[in-house]
């Protein structure tokens, strides 16, 4: 009896002590909460009654680090000169970047800010169901009130922030603003005689241009066309005439690109998407080997595209250009998709003023200027900065490639919604089962519909 | 031990032993009137317990002999039962609460009753992943076995180069996952130009657009994943096996000879009556490490994004992704549970049949 007394009291208080641990480190967040510039911490202390008075003693001078959250920090290249130039206008201030990895970014990130002991300043938000599930978290800092303060005019996002506001309250500024384009080889198209794609193509006259590139002798493959596994590369095209919408809850608007992709694939114009699959070959892998014709993909790819072929990684794909997306008969040209890269504070933020100092400085027109300088598309975009992405060292001369970068319609690939994340998840099973055809394209449309309609219903 | 020692008060321990002789007394007779022997052996205990307390208030030590003992022996336990208690110990009793909750990690908790447990049925993704988990297992232990026992009894025989064989067999056990399964996956490639769909395509003439997909395909996923999971944990069992043959008596075997049995009749009434204990030990731990399964199925049918189809879902996926890309911590630990309950009807079994094959 004793003894399971004993062990049962020890068991009891080792678990409570640990429970204990998840709640604690609250109150020394704001008391190591430090040494932003003095400007804004005299702003802030109007504002934020939870700050206590001292921080304003600390004043600048002192040494204080930011912690970012990023991805992909070696294949990135703007997040180096950014710190840069931030550190340079902040004396006294470092900038610490995280790496979370950019497979299970936004799951990792997730995880991080879930209960307390997270330290990140400044988070990168990845796409939009991970931002809408840090949202319904409530990790996230409303940024309203800051943004009225300072005055930041958000019409230079083109209207995009509309479309991430939960609710009346914006939680994140877009940095980078990336759309889908057609990226071709022109060897391809030189040594099959064809002429190149043009700004102006319906989706017909891209199936039947794929077809013409496409060669199936066994040994010297040519595909006309390429479509990584993402279920975007091919469900999205059909919510570009602006009727239909990925959350709709009816998808028998994806059955006509549906039927002309497996088409290709049975044709050998595509690589099967099954072998994509499991052999999980990366696009930038397939693009590169000088043997695809074209390859819808997002406009992440040119500064990496740009960057491989400087350094002589790619060697078969250097003579390359951008075409707009094909576009369905009565839509306008540069109708495409868009996705954001986003900066939010988290509310468990130790330095949340210095903290909106630098989500204003890489979101604001500075930043966007060192971003083009990349080769990568900032969000807050003009003229001058659509110039400065075409007049990178490696971009594509000919005026065609140029004017591709003008979009007219811009459609995010998820838009915010509570669900999300699990409608995602539909979303993506009946993609990869119509693609692997272990199921038809209608069974596929009648499992997305009653699925995504139940989830609907909740 | 001079520190534990403090001055007897007279009074309090004329006290204490007047309490405690009489029920010495009392325990020696009944010790001495009782017939059971496991009942006198119970009663023995008793006395002995109390006759150390005697002794303990008759010389003021703080403690008695045995409670000694007993803080020594609890603070052998102590490093292993610590790290037990706060990494394993408390999270599994927060599961089961946080079965009965609502809870997305970050907002407050709702009690929910058994909602997350009813919800569970309407989901076609659990019980996708609870019949493929079960499947699985069904497929996976035999198979598994069988292997497991045939590469034994081979590698036990005095043939030529058998460690290297033996190292040969265990080496998917030890190889990393990662690694392995793209090889598998290149293997298994869908393609036609796979090389065993080539194999297929070539040498038994299976017509090209009947090729199996493998690993891409709803219908063959599980195929694949069972086969690759039989190749990769075949050596870590065979190693168990060995060591059960090296335990059978020569003897016996001397002795069928003499009879002039055959080696099926040898295997068949010695090898494996002689084996029953470490196949029973064999298919109980298989069983449990099969309900277990996550990291397989992930590699070679998650693809570049991870997301598994119902096709492949196990019930460990499941509660991943549900508890950490949905954020229903409540429901992941109501599934958990599940898991639960079924590995305990496992590990039950095996009390059980522990019991038998003791000896």
């Amino acid at each position: 009896m004793k003894k399971r007394f004993v062990s049962l009291t020890l068991a009891a208080s080792l678990a409570a002590a640990s429970l204990a641990g998840c709640g604690g480190s609250t109150s020394d967040a704001t008391t190591a909460a430090p040494a932003a510039p003095a400007e804004t911490t005299a702003a802030a202390a109007g504002n934020d009654a939870e700050k206590p008075a001292e921080t304003t003693a600390a004043a600048s001078g002192e040494n204080t680090t930011l912690k970012w959250s990023v991805w992909d920090i070696s294949l990135t290249t703007y997040y180096e000169p950014l710190i840069e130039a931030f550190e340079a206008a902040h004396p006294g201030v470092t900038v610490e970047m995280v790496d979370l990895g950019s497979s299970d970014y936004q799951t990792v990130l997730a995880t991080e800010l879930t209960g307390s002991g997270s330290d990140f300043d400044v988070v990168c938000i990845k796409d939009v169901p991970g931002y809408a599930t840090l949202v319904n978290k409530g990790v996230l800092e409303p940024l309203n009130d800051k943004i009225q303060a300072d005055g930041i005019d958000l019409s230079m996002y083109g209207g995009i922030t509309d479309q991430v506001t939960v609710d009346g309250n914006l939680y994140e500024l877009p940095f980078r603003s990336d759309f889908w384009v057609l990226f071709y080889n022109k060897d391809v198209f030189d040594a099959a005689g064809i002429e190149y794609p043009s700004n102006d193509m319906t989706f017909e006259q891209y199936d039947e241009l794929a077809r013409k590139l496409t060669v199936t002798d066994p040994g010297q493959e040519v595909y006309g066309a390429h479509y990584h596994t993402w279920r975007s590369a091919i469900q999205l095209f059909g919510i570009l005439d602006g009727k239909n919408s990925i959350v709709g809850g009816t998808y028998d608007f994806t059955k006509p690109y549906y039927e002309m992709i497996l088409k290709q694939q049975q044709d050998g114009v595509c690589q099967d998407y099954a072998t994509l699959k499991t052999s999980s070959l990366h696009y930038s892998g397939a693009f590169s080997q000088g043997n695809v014709g074209m390859m819808n993909m997002g406009s992440w790819f040119i500064p990496t595209l740009i960057d491989k072929i400087k350094t002589g990684e790619y060697t078969d794909c250097t003579n390359w250009g951008l075409a707009k997306y094909p576009h369905a008969e009565g839509v306008e040209p540069g109708s495409t998709l868009a996705t954001i890269t986003a900066l939010a504070i988290p509310t468990s933020a130790p330095n949340k003023d210095l903290a909106w100092e630098f989500v204003k400085f890489v979101t604001g027109e500075e930043g966007a200027e060192i971003i083009a300088s990349t080769g990568s598309i900032p969000a807050s975009m003009n003229e001058s900065i659509a110039e400065m992405v075409a007049s990178v060292e490696g971009f594509p001369a000919d005026d065609s490639s140029k004017e591709a970068l003008q979009t007219a319609n811009l459609y995010l690939e998820m838009p915010v919604h509570p669900k999300s994340a699990e409608i995602e998840t539909v979303l993506n099973e009946a993609h990869d089962g119509i693609m692997t055809e272990s199921i038809t394209i209608d069974e596929g449309i009648a499992q997305m519909n009653e699925k995504i309609g139940a989830i609907l219903a909740e | 031990m001079a520190a534990t020692r403090k001055t007897v008060d007279p009074a309090v321990a004329e006290q204490k032993l007047a309490k405690l002789t009489p029920r010495l007394k009392d325990l020696e007779a009944r010790v001495a009137a009782e017939t059971d022997p496991k009942k006198r052996q119970k009663l023995m205990a008793q006395i002995v317990t109390v006759e150390e307390k005697i002794k303990q208030v008759k010389t003021g030590e703080r403690m008695t002999r045995q409670q000694k003992r007993d803080l020594i022996a609890y603070s052998f336990i102590a490093p292993n039962f610590i790290g037990f208690a706060v990494f394993t110990l408390g999270p599994v009793i927060f599961a089961f609460v946080l079965a009965f909750l609502k809870w997305d990690g970050n907002t407050a908790m709702e009690f929910a009753a058994f909602d997350n447990f009813m919800e569970m049925f309407g989901n076609s993704r659990f019980t996708a992943s609870f019949k493929n988990t079960i499947i699985y297992c069904i497929a996976t232990v035999p198979m598994t076995l069988a292997a497991a026992i045939g590469l034994a009894v081979v590698l036990n025989q005095k043939i030529k180069g058998r460690n290297f064989f033996r190292t040969v067999s265990f080496f998917p056990y030890v190889a990393s996952l990662v690694a392995v399964a793209a090889v598998w996956n290149m293997l298994f490639s869908p393609a036609k130009s796979g090389p065993v769909n080539m194999l297929l395509y070539n040498v038994f003439h299976v017509a090209a657009n009947k090729l199996p997909k493998w690993a891409a395909s709803k219908d063959w996923v599980m195929f694949t994943i069972v086969l690759f999971s039989v190749w990769k944990n075949m050596g870590y069992y065979m190693v168990i096996y060995l060591a059960g043959l090296q335990g059978i008596n020569a003897e016996l075997y001397e002795a069928a000879s003499l009879d002039g049995a055959g080696s099926w009749q040898k295997f068949r009434y010695i090898t494996w009556p002689q084996l029953q204990p470490t196949t029973f030990f064999v298919t109980i731990i298989l069983t449990i490490n099969c309900f277990k399964v996550y990291d397989i199925v992930y590699m070679l049918a998650g693809g570049s994004n991870g997301v598994i189809n119902e096709s492949a879902i196990v019930l460990v996926y499941h509660i991943y992704e549900e508890a950490f890309r949905n954020w229903n911590l409540g429901y992941a630990s109501a599934v958990a549970m599940v898991l639960f309950l079924l590995v305990l009807a496992v590990t039950i079994v095996q009390f059980r049949g522990e019991k038998k094959y003791a000896n």
